[in-house]
C-alpha cells in the first residue's frame, strides 16, 4: 500500500464512521439498518490482503468498542480483525472476485464477526439466537443489498478506468 | 523513521498476514481480559485524544447544515409553546397550593446541564452516547440524563469537557421503575444491548400500553422520570414474576441533545459506590 493509498482509506474510514453515525441511522426500517463498517473492512481487506485487512478491521473494531459497555472492550476488535484476515486470505487465494462473489464473502465476514462478537461478550444462548434471528440475519440481507451496490458501481468505476 | 516503518510493514504483511494476524488477535485479547481499570483507561484515552476531537468537528459539520431546518422547526415549535405556556401557568398556580397543602417536597427542583450529542457507537449495538459537558460544566459520574421525552440514562465517567452516558440499553444499568397505574415496582435491564425487559410481580396485573417512571428506589434517579411503555407481556422463569418488553419514550439513536440533572446519588448509594 502506497502512502497515498494508507491517506485514502484513512480518510474512506473516517468518512465510513460518519456515515454511519448520520445516514445509517436514516436508513434504518423497523430498526433494522445497514453496516457500513463491515463493507469497508471486507473492500479493504479484498483489495489489499489479509495484514492490511487486519489492521483496518482491527481499528474499526476498536473504535466500536470504545462506545460499547467496557466490560466487552476486546471484542469487536477481535471479530473484524477475524473478518480482516479470512477476507485478505480469500482475496489471495482467488485473486479476481467477481461482484456475486464479494456479496457472498460479505455475507460470510457479516455473519463472522457476528458469531465471534456474540462468543466474545458471552451473552446467554437464548438471547443469542434471539439476536441472531432478529438483527443479525435481517441487518446482514440489508447490508448485502447496500453492498451489493456499493460494490457494482466500483466494479463499474473500475472497467471504465 | 521511514525506514523502520517500512520495517514493521514488511515484518507484518509476512507469511500473508499471518504476523499482523497473531498481532491484533492478542492485543485485542489483552484488552479484553484486562482488568477494569485497565480498560476504562484505554476507553478514556482513545475517547479523550482521538474520538471526541474527531467527532466533534463532524458533527459540529453536521449542525451547521442543519441550523436553518433546526430554526424553522424551533419557530414552529415556539410558536406552539406560546399557547400551552398559557395553559401551563394556569396548572402551575393550581399545583403550587396544592403543594403548599400537602407539604410536598419537589424533588425535581435541580439544575440542569443542557448538552449536545457529540459521538455514539458507530456500531450497530449502541449503548453509549458521549457528551460535549464534562466536570467543568458541572457534570459529574452517576448524574440522570435525560431527553424532552424521557429518561435516557445516566453519566457513567466525566471528563473535563466531555461525558460518556450509559445509555438505558447498556446491559450493566440496571434500574427500580414504578408502573404508574397499578404503582407497582420492578427493575428494568437490557440483557443484549439491545431491547428492554422489566421483572414486575405477576399478581399486579400489568398490561400491555402501561407506562413505566423511574421508582426513585436505588438512590440515582429521582422519582417519576417517564422511562417507557410495556410493549409485551411474556412469562419468566418464575411465576410470581412477569416479564416484559418495554420501549423506551426516546429512540436513542436520534438524539441529538440530552439534559443532565445535576443530582448526585443520596449519600448511603454514594458510600457504596465510593466503597
Amino acid at each position: 500500500m502506497s502512502n497515498g493509498g494508507w491517506l485514502k482509506t484513512l480518510l474512506l474510514f473516517v468518512l465510513v464512521f460518519a456515515v454511519q453515525s448520520t445516514a445509517g441511522e436514516w436508513l434504518q426500517i423497523l430498526g433494522i439498518g445497514p453496516d457500513f463498517v463491515v463493507i469497508f473492512v471486507v473492500s479493504v481487506a479484498l483489495r489489499f490482503g489479509a495484514a492490511t485487512g487486519c489492521l483496518w478491521g482491527f481499528l474499526a473494531g476498536f473504535t466500536q468498542d470504545v462506545y460499547a459497555p467496557v466490560e466487552w472492550l476486546g471484542a469487536n476488535s477481535i471479530a473484524m480483525t477475524i473478518v480482516g484476515f479470512a477476507v485478505g486470505q480469500l482475496e489471495e487465494h482467488f485473486l479476481t472476485l467477481y461482484v456475486p462473489a464479494k456479496i457472498g464473502v460479505l455475507a460470510l465476514a457479516f455473519f463472522v464477526n457476528d458469531l465471534f462478537y456474540f462468543l466474545i461478550t458471552g451473552l446467554d444462548k437464548d438471547v443469542v439466537t434471539n439476536l441472531f434471528l432478529t438483527k443479525t440475519v435481517p441487518e446482514c440481507l440489508y447490508t448485502l443489498i447496500i453492498g451489493g451496490i456499493l460494490f457494482y458501481l466500483s466494479s463499474g468505476k473500475k472497467s471504465n478506468v | 523513521m521511514l525506514r523502520a516503518f517500512r520495517f514493521i510493514v514488511d515484518l507484518f504483511t509476512q507469511r500473508h498476514g499471518v504476523v499482523a494476524f497473531a498481532f491484533f488477535l492478542v492485543l485485542g485479547i489483552l484488552m479484553h481480559e484486562a482488568s477494569t481499570e485497565v480498560r476504562e483507561s484505554v476507553v478514556d484515552k482513545a475517547l479523550s485524544t482521538v474520538f471526541y476531537p474527531v467527532q466533534l468537528l463532524i458533527s459540529s459539520v453536521n449542525d451547521f447544515k442543519s441550523l436553518q431546518a433546526e430554526n424553522d422547526h424551533l419557530k414552529a415549535e415556539n410558536a406552539r409553546l406560546r399557547q400551552e405556556t398559557y395553559h401551563a401557568s394556569e396548572g402551575l398556580q393550581e399545583l403550587a397550593r396544592l403543594h403548599t397543602l400537602v407539604r410536598f417536597d419537589d424533588k425535581w427542583d435541580f439544575p440542569i446541564v443542557t448538552s449536545r450529542v457529540v459521538g455514539h457507537n458507530p456500531g450497530r449495538f449502541l449503548t453509549t452516547l458521549v457528551i460535549n459537558r464534562g466536570t467543568h460544566h458541572g457534570v459529574k459520574e452517576n448524574m440522570p440524563v435525560m431527553s424532552m421525552n424521557g429518561l435516557v440514562g445516566k453519566i457513567s465517567k466525566a471528563m473535563l469537557t466531555h461525558s460518556r452516558v450509559q445509555l438505558l440499553v447498556d446491559p450493566n444499568l440496571k434500574l427500580s421503575v414504578l408502573e404508574r397505574r397499578t404503582r407497582v415496582v420492578g427493575f428494568l435491564e437490557s440483557v443484549d444491548g439491545h431491547l428492554l425487559s422489566a421483572m414486575i410481580p405477576s399478581h399486579a396485573g400489568v398490561a400491555e400500553g402501561d407506562t413505566l417512571i423511574t421508582s426513585g428506589l436505588g438512590g440515582i434517579f429521582p422519582k417519576g422520570i417517564p422511562v417507557g411503555t410495556v410493549h409485551k407481556v411474556r412469562k419468566a422463569d418464575l411465576d410470581v414474576m412477569s416479564l416484559m418488553d418495554v420501549e423506551p419514550f426516546q429512540e436513542f439513536s436520534t438524539l441529538e441533545e440530552v439534559f443532565v440533572m445535576q443530582k448526585e446519588p443520596d449519600w448511603i448509594i454514594q458510600e457504596l459506590l465510593n466503597e
